[in-house]
């Protein structure tokens, strides 16, 4: 095994699990966790060389968000969808965006395991993956700020936004009304 | 939410104020019903991703090809070779496949050598080929009964599959490839950081070459029974000769 090799595996392989979570809940059909996950890892280890010293996790999973975005925006290229503009990449997908859920539909049988995530996999997609950061890979601000290429300021608002809507479906939801996503 | 501090209660939820800040926001959530009433429902939330959102975790399938695509990468590129990029692992199958034959195209005039036996250089060719692309493996197992029909229902011969694990050549899987004009079964070993294609064909009557040595990689040529073999690799040849000796047993 050479070298690289040997530091890969002790230093980025560790966070394959945070990879593969956050490209879980960024990723929709057509896209495909795994094969965005085997990309960034590709990725990560040739430019491994480069990486010096500083925390291997975030690192990591900016590449992973690179590697969603740039599968994301070649499957719209493909549909023709107009992408939104750049200044603030938001990637407010229209087939994201669910119109009034059948009330019916949402309470009926549903445990509430299933029911959060369902909520969160509703969310517009700027707001799901700073909640997964923080809520899920335990990040900072910075780290979160880096990562998703944004202020602090910025992250702060918008977890604040994500809690509050995460927080109002999930009382929607049980008394039966339809979500609100942005 | 009307009160101004609202963010700055919920970077205190989140760990990210320094002591004195701290203490500054415990003292504002005493006197401020609109934040403390934040604070419960950020608490209350958090309690319910904890109990209720699932982490998903990579599995051993992915797991396994991400390691072997770090075998591949590690083992198959030297810096020449890096000049004609890098296969990407989920562009459409059409764009790889010409993505693949331009790479191997662009190889073969690189790696040309005037050859007395032109058999050498085409399973060179081969080998490196299943290397660079994404098609080092159709068939993906350990297991000889799952291999061996595989075989039988996609090349024209069969040949053995066994693992040898115990002794260090772990199957990986198999191959349907071309060489020389035979199509050939391929059975592909790991041993170690370094991949063994083994080919496989129907056996001739012209003799085959023994042992070669390219450009740092090895190859074993045998006839056996019905069968001609070609055994490539860049482990050792004493490593390569060994897993052809286990191949002949059986």
């Amino acid at each position: 095994m050479t070298d690289r090799r040997r530091r890969f595996e002790a230093q980025a392989l560790p966070h394959l699990d945070a990879a593969y979570n956050l490209a879980r809940w960024l990723v929709r059909p057509p896209l495909d966790a795994d094969d965005i996950v085997q990309d960034a890892v590709l990725r990560a280890y040739q430019s491994f060389d480069s990486f010096r010293g500083e925390d291997v996790k975030p690192w990591l999973l900016t590449i992973v968000r690179n590697c969603f975005l740039t599968a994301f925006k070649q499957t719209k290229r493909k549909e023709g969808v107009p992408l939104p503009d750049d200044s603030e990449i938001t990637l407010v997908d229209p087939a994201l965006i669910v119109g009034d859920l059948d009330p019916e539909a949402t309470v009926i049988q549903m445990d509430s395991h299933r029911e959060l995530s369902g909520l969160l996999s509703e969310l517009a997609p700027e707001f799901r993956e700073v909640l997964v950061l923080r809520e899920m890979e335990d990040m900072s601000y910075g780290e979160i700020a880096r990562v998703v290429g944004i202020p602090i300021g910025t992250v702060m608002s918008r977890l604040a936004r994500g809690r509050a809507l995460l927080k109002e479906n999930w009382h929607l939801n049980a008394q039966g009304g339809s979500h609100v996503l942005q | 939410m009307s009160c101004n501090e609202s963010l700055r209660v919920q970077a205190y939820f989140d760990g990210e104020l320094d002591a004195s800040a701290a203490m500054q926001t415990e003292q504002h959530l005493e006197n401020c019903v609109d934040c403390a009433s934040l604070l419960a429902d950020l608490e209350a939330t958090r309690e319910l991703i904890r109990r209720d959102l699932p982490y998903h975790r990579a599995g051993t399938a992915l797991r396994e090809d991400i390691r072997e695509m770090l075998n591949r990468e590690e083992g198959a590129y030297t810096p020449r070779q890096r000049r004609f990029g890098r296969p990407r692992l989920f562009l459409s199958g059409a764009a790889s496949g010409a993505g693949a034959m331009a790479l191997a195209a662009a190889l073969a005039v690189f790696l040309y050598v005037p050859q007395p036996d032109p058999l050498v250089g085409d399973v060179m060719n081969a080998h490196l080929r299943s290397l660079m692309s994404d098609h080092l493996i159709d068939v993906v197992s350990s297991d000889r009964h799952t291999v061996k029909p595989w075989f039988a229902g996609h090349t024209d011969v069969s040949p053995p599959a066994a693992d040898f694990s115990k002794e260090g050549y772990k199957l990986v899987g198999g191959r349907a490839d071309y060489v020389d004009g035979h199509r050939a079964a391929v059975v592909v070993y790991r041993h170690g950081a370094h991949v063994i294609n083994i080919f496989a064909w129907a056996a001739g009557t012209e003799k085959l070459p023994n042992e070669e040595t390219q450009k740092g990689y090895h190859m074993a040529c045998w006839r056996s029974a019905d069968l001609d073999y070609c055994a490539v690799s860049d482990t050792g040849m004493d490593e390569l000769l060994d897993l052809v000796r286990l191949m002949k047993q059986q």
